[in-house]
């Protein structure tokens, strides 16, 4: 049976996180050199030439598939640590758990390249 | 068990039947092996499984009827899907596959024994929502819906997650049996923040449910939705939603009832009027099915407050009879949005006249869904309504009953359209799967009607 | 499979088979129509003849006194503690419903041959009649509430569609609203029926049922259901039993109707094709009647004993409205369906007083009413066929220009306004001496609203035969120059749909016994439920 003071901890920690973020946005805000900015200060620096357009355009999201693939086959490598370190435990089974695995990861690599999400053009 | 399994696999190999541009064995490889799956998961019926994968899952009686009854909806949502996705989409494969891996997490959503397994579930299900709800790429009104499911959806897991926590917290495990000891050990002095991790968990399983004040995606992601997709979240998910609401609390919480109750009938109420008032106020077809949705969800929520022994029951067969008569509905309104290219009533406006077979059937679903007695609907209700009334809550069913009134004058709009207005339309061509999914509706619809007892006592 | 469920499910047969049958046979469907109704006035009249009376078949409370009972298990489900839910299929009739049946096959018939006029879509068209049919005989003949309440759900589509696609102008408006009235009033009474299903147990099984004959007997309730006569349980602050018999009572008032709950009646009545407003008129108005006899009274009869004055002051306030409204109608359809209101308070009247006489009035009227405003109705469809105006003012003089439609016009106005010959004379007197000996028996009702109910008569007798005076007397004139040659005379399917209706009006007022000798045992038996 767990008595409310044993959340104090909790509690504390929360209070240390917001209190962290309030405390380090008000002292930069205090301590911080103020600058009088004018709307010309504030344009982006294009060797003097006039601003065409906004910077805000679409953009090829190939980077992006690239770096989500690398994540996701990244993360469940992870896997594969806590099952090395227990491997004796598992026997057999374990092993053969983890070629299920790696065989649906496989499957995964296939149908990603085989979409052709990893070539550039 | 192996039911899991088949789909899962059965997921791949579709997958990769499209990567290998076999596109014509999509569907009958998907059909058959979601048959397959169904007859595994019927032949495990009455076997008394005990809880399998350390009590991760258990697939028991309730497990069986609520995946059949999914997987059965599936079929019918893939028999309706011929030529459909090759016209919105070019990656047809993907969404074979999406809706058969969204409906393994539902497999697993209705048989989890351990809330880690009900929140894997329930993200297998939802991400796979997520895509297909805005599969459609180029269309303003499907990316709309995908987003605001995905926000929506992310928002409520994450109270779903934060209630198994604190529960966890109070009971120390995420086992069902285990909790509901918990429970049952200690009539008074249960940790506080299990109460709080309770009310939590009630937030996210009513947003997955669309419960009412919690209903705000339902209208907009199921206009914007593809309507086969919306026709899959407005039955399978929202049954497999109830099945994992359901299981949740008659295994664990069942003795607290007196806590969570008046919260839940609070929400049912609510969900009741907020269903029906906005439904009376629709224009669009699929949009007024996306508020009667709401009202439904009401109805089932009704066997959860008196919850008791014929609980189940009560949402087995509304949830069939729902079921059947949405696929119903949204297969008829494919067909019309096909010929007119809108989904308003005035679309319907006689299509008694050039299709009558097309007209019966959408009656018939739109009779059960208002309750009219020789519907499943019907059944549904009164069942609903016997397990309330079991437990005295007479002003609750009074309210319903007043709604069910109410949910007549909308359900009719669309046979006083079909039946009582006169329109030019030349006749809509129905395939014949669309002939074979509306006949196995209706004669489900009818005879669940007429003779319940098929169903009435399964558990 | 007996001769009810024949009965019932004939029709069913043979709407399936219309459905099933190509689209060239359509000329066809009417005489499919006329044939079950015939088949079903041949069975009813078996019945009818079959029905045996005296103390060993008194029927209403005692379950084993129903004839040509029928019984087979429908729905089963095990709720938990609540043992097991039992619903049956279970059939049979005594006094009360066998004269009802009768009615309701020639009625049926009847509206078959007026069918005539249908031009279009007959598919549709005679296949929602014979399912109306089915539910119609299936009403009258369950004695279990949950198949009673399926049935009776069940007529309300096919009418829906049937006022709805063949209706007149305003046709939409008066279905929604004729299906509204009557799902409020029935889905009430479904929330009642699960309540007394949950505080009456079946004496033999244990089990809670839905027998609406164990429900008329006190000791099969549970002590402490919702609905037990000693339990005293409130609702709302309600005693309970007050509130359902209210509930149920509303119900069927909807259905006869009665002022106040009326206002979808004349609607109803002057968008639906003709054949649809006889049987609006000849028997739905009567399941109404039956259904405050079977259910609410014997039921409820401590609540209806106590509530007696204010039923008839209803039933009083029913016949007057009526009567003085119909005085004040041009078109000729709504004048008759006023009428119905009129009459049908009697009914209400004669139920109030409690004794054998007023009961048995109530009973004929319903019968009688079952004849003439079929035939009244009928009456208007042979004007409105021909010419499509109802307008009262429009005609004039028609005696000599059609004299046989005359004739039977003034049978039929003679017999409703209560001439003594006629059954409706015979039913409207026992009606009224019920209520006016009411006070000396029992002491239920006063005097005065036997008195006033006469005065429902003299308007009865004021609106019928000015309506006479106007149409049908004096110089020949309509409104348009060629309605002359469309007003045809009757032809002789007219003529042999009017004669049955007029012979049993007559037959019934100049031997009365007929019914008597049928319904009194369980009219005997109905008042014994309130002493």
């Amino acid at each position: 049976m767990s008595a409310p003071v044993d959340y104090l901890p909790i509690i504390m920690q929360l209070l240390v996180a917001l209190g962290f973020v309030a405390l380090t946005m008000g002292i930069t805000h205090l301590i911080g050199p103020k600058r009088k900015t004018t709307d010309v200060k504030l344009t982006a620096f294009e060797s003097g030439i006039e601003v065409i357009g906004n910077a805000r355009q679409p953009f090829s999201i190939k980077y992006f598939v690239v770096a989500i693939l690398f994540v996701l086959f990244d993360v469940e490598v992870i896997f594969m640590y806590p099952w090395a370190v227990n491997f004796r435990e598992f026997g057999l089974n374990g092993l053969i758990e983890m070629f299920i695995f790696m065989g649906t990861l496989l499957l995964g690599f296939i149908y990603v390249i085989k979409k052709k999400a990893l070539e550039w053009d | 068990m192996s039911t899991l399994i088949v789909i899962s696999i059965l997921a791949i190999v579709v997958l990769y039947l499209g990567l290998f541009k076999a596109k014509q064995a999509l569907l009958p490889i998907s059909v058959l092996g979601l048959v397959a799956a169904l007859a595994l998961a019927i032949m495990e019926w009455n076997s008394n499984a005990a809880p399998i994968f350390s009590g991760m899952m258990h697939f028991d009686n309730f497990a069986v009827a609520f995946s059949s009854i999914c997987i059965i909806t599936t079929i019918l949502v893939f028999l309706l899907s011929k030529n459909y996705f090759e016209k919105i989409s070019d990656n047809v494969a993907e969404y074979y596959t999406l809706i058969l891996f969204a409906l393994s997490g539902i497999i697993v959503m209705v048989s989890y024994h351990n809330l880690s397994m009900l929140f894997v579930g329930l993200e297998i299900m939802s991400v796979s929502l997520y895509i297909l709800a805005g599969i459609k790429r180029k269309d303003f009104a499907s990316n709309e819906a995908a987003l605001k499911y995905f926000l929506m959806g992310a928002f409520s897991t994450g109270f779903l997650l934060f209630g198994i926590a604190l529960i966890y917290g109070a009971s120390k495990s995420f086992d069902l049996a285990v909790i509901a000891q918990y429970v049952i050990d200690r009539p008074t002095g249960i940790d506080p923040i299990f109460y709080v991790g309770l009310v939590l968990m009630i937030v996210g399983l009513c947003f997955k449910v669309g419960a009412a004040p919690f209903h705000f995606w339902t209208p907009d992601v199921y206009e914007g939705a593809p309507t086969l997709i919306t026709a899959f979240m407005s039955t399978v998910v929202k049954i497999a939603g109830f099945a994992a609401f359901l299981r949740l609390f008659s295994i664990c919480f069942a003795p607290l009832q007196d806590f969570w109750m008046p919260t839940l009938l609070v929400i049912t109420i609510l969900t009741l009027f907020v269903g029906n008032i906005t439904a009376l106020y629709q224009t669009n077809f699929k949009r007024m099915l996306a508020f009667s949705s709401i009202s439904h969800a009401g109805y089932m929520l009704f066997a959860i407050v008196a919850l008791g022994a014929a609980s189940t029951n009560a949402i087995f067969i509304y949830a069939a009879a729902y079921a059947v008569s949405s696929i119903t509905a949204f297969a008829v309104l494919m067909l019309v949005k096909a010929k007119t290219g809108s989904e308003n009533f005035e679309d319907f406006n006689g299509l008694a006249k050039s299709n009558p077979f097309l007209a019966f059937a959408l009656t018939v679903a739109m009779l059960s869904f208002a309750g009219i007695p020789l519907t499943a609907g019907f059944i549904g209700k009164f069942f609903v309504f016997n397990a309330a009334l079991a437990q005295y809550h007479t002003w609750l069913v009074a309210i319903a009953v007043v709604n069910a009134i109410i949910g007549v004058f909308y359900y009719f709009k669309v046979i006083v359209a079909m039946y009582f207005k006169d329109n030019q339309t030349k006749q809509i061509a129905t395939p014949a799967y669309f002939n074979f999914v509306l006949g196995v509706s209706l004669i489900i619809t009818l005879v669940l009607g007429i003779y319940p007892s098929f169903i009435t006592n399964l558990f | 499979m007996g001769l009810l469920s024949i009965l019932i499910f004939v029709p069913l047969l043979f709407g399936l088979t219309i459905l099933l049958l190509p689209k060239k046979y359509s000329q066809s469907y009417k005489y499919f129509t006329v044939a079950v109704a015939v088949i079903q006035l041949a069975i009813t009249a078996y019945l009818y003849c079959q029905f045996q009376t005296g103390a060993a078949f008194t029927g209403v409370n005692q379950l084993d006194s129903y004839q040509f009972k029928e019984y087979l298990p429908w729905i089963r489900l095990d709720i938990g503690k609540f043992g097991a839910l039992q619903i049956d299929y279970l059939l049979g009739v005594d006094g009360f419903s066998i004269p009802l049946l009768f009615l309701s096959a020639l009625v049926m018939l009847i509206a078959a041959l007026s069918s005539w006029e249908i031009k279009e879509n007959h598919k549709g068209y005679f296949s929602l009649m014979m399912l109306l049919n089915t539910a119609i005989m299936g009403v009258f003949c369950a004695l279990d509430i949950f198949l009673f309440y399926v049935f009776y759900e069940l007529m309300l589509l096919p009418l829906y569609f049937l006022i709805g696609i063949w209706g007149g102008v305003r046709r939409e408006y008066a279905a929604i609203k004729f299906f509204l009235y009557t799902l409020l009033g029935s889905v009430f009474m479904l929330l009642v029926i699960a309540g007394l299903y949950f505080s009456v147990i079946d004496p033999l099984t244990g089990n809670h049922t839905f027998n609406m004959v164990h429900m008329m007997n006190p000791q099969n309730y549970v002590p402490d259901g919702i609905f037990s006569f000693l339990a005293h349980q409130d609702i709302l602050g309600i005693p309970a039993r007050l509130l359902g018999f209210i509930v149920v009572f509303i119900a069927f008032a909807i259905k006869v109707p009665i002022v106040p709950f009326h206002t979808w009646l004349p609607d109803a009545h002057v968008e639906a094709p003709t054949p649809i407003s006889i049987i609006l008129a000849g028997v739905l108005l009567k399941v109404g009647g039956y259904g405050i006899i079977r259910i609410a009274y014997s039921i409820f009869p401590d609540v209806a004993l106590n509530l007696s004055f204010y039923i008839g002051l209803l039933g009083v306030i029913s016949i007057l409205y009526g009567a003085m409204v119909a005085l004040a109608q041009t078109d000729l359809k709504r004048l008759i369906a006023y009428s119905s209101v009129s009459h049908m308070g009697f009914v209400l009247l004669g139920l109030a007083s409690l004794t054998s006489e007023g009961i048995s009035g109530a009973m004929m009227q319903m019968i009688s009413h079952g004849f003439l405003s079929v035939m009244l109705f009928f009456i208007v469809g042979v004007v409105y066929n021909r010419v499509h105006d109802r307008y009262i003012y429009n005609f004039r003089g028609l005696a000599t220009h059609m004299p046989i439609y005359t004739g039977f016009v003034m049978i039929a106005f003679f017999a409703s306004l209560g001439l003594p010959g006629f059954s409706a004379f015979i039913a409207e007197a026992f009606s009224l001496i019920g209520a006016f000996n009411s006070e000396s028996v029992n002491g239920l009702i006063p005097r005065w609203m036997a008195i006033l109910g006469s005065f429902g008569i003299l308007l009865g007798a004021a609106y019928l035969l000015w309506t006479l005076q106007r149409m049908f007397f004096g110089q020949l004139r309509v409104k348009e120059e060629n309605w002359l040659i469309k007003l045809k005379d009757l032809n002789v399917r007219e003529i042999l749909t009017l004669v049955p209706l007029a012979f049993f009006a007559i037959l019934l007022g100049v031997i009365p016994s007929l019914v008597f000798n049928i319904i009194n045992t369980s009219v005997n038996q109905f008042i014994l439920l309130f002493t």
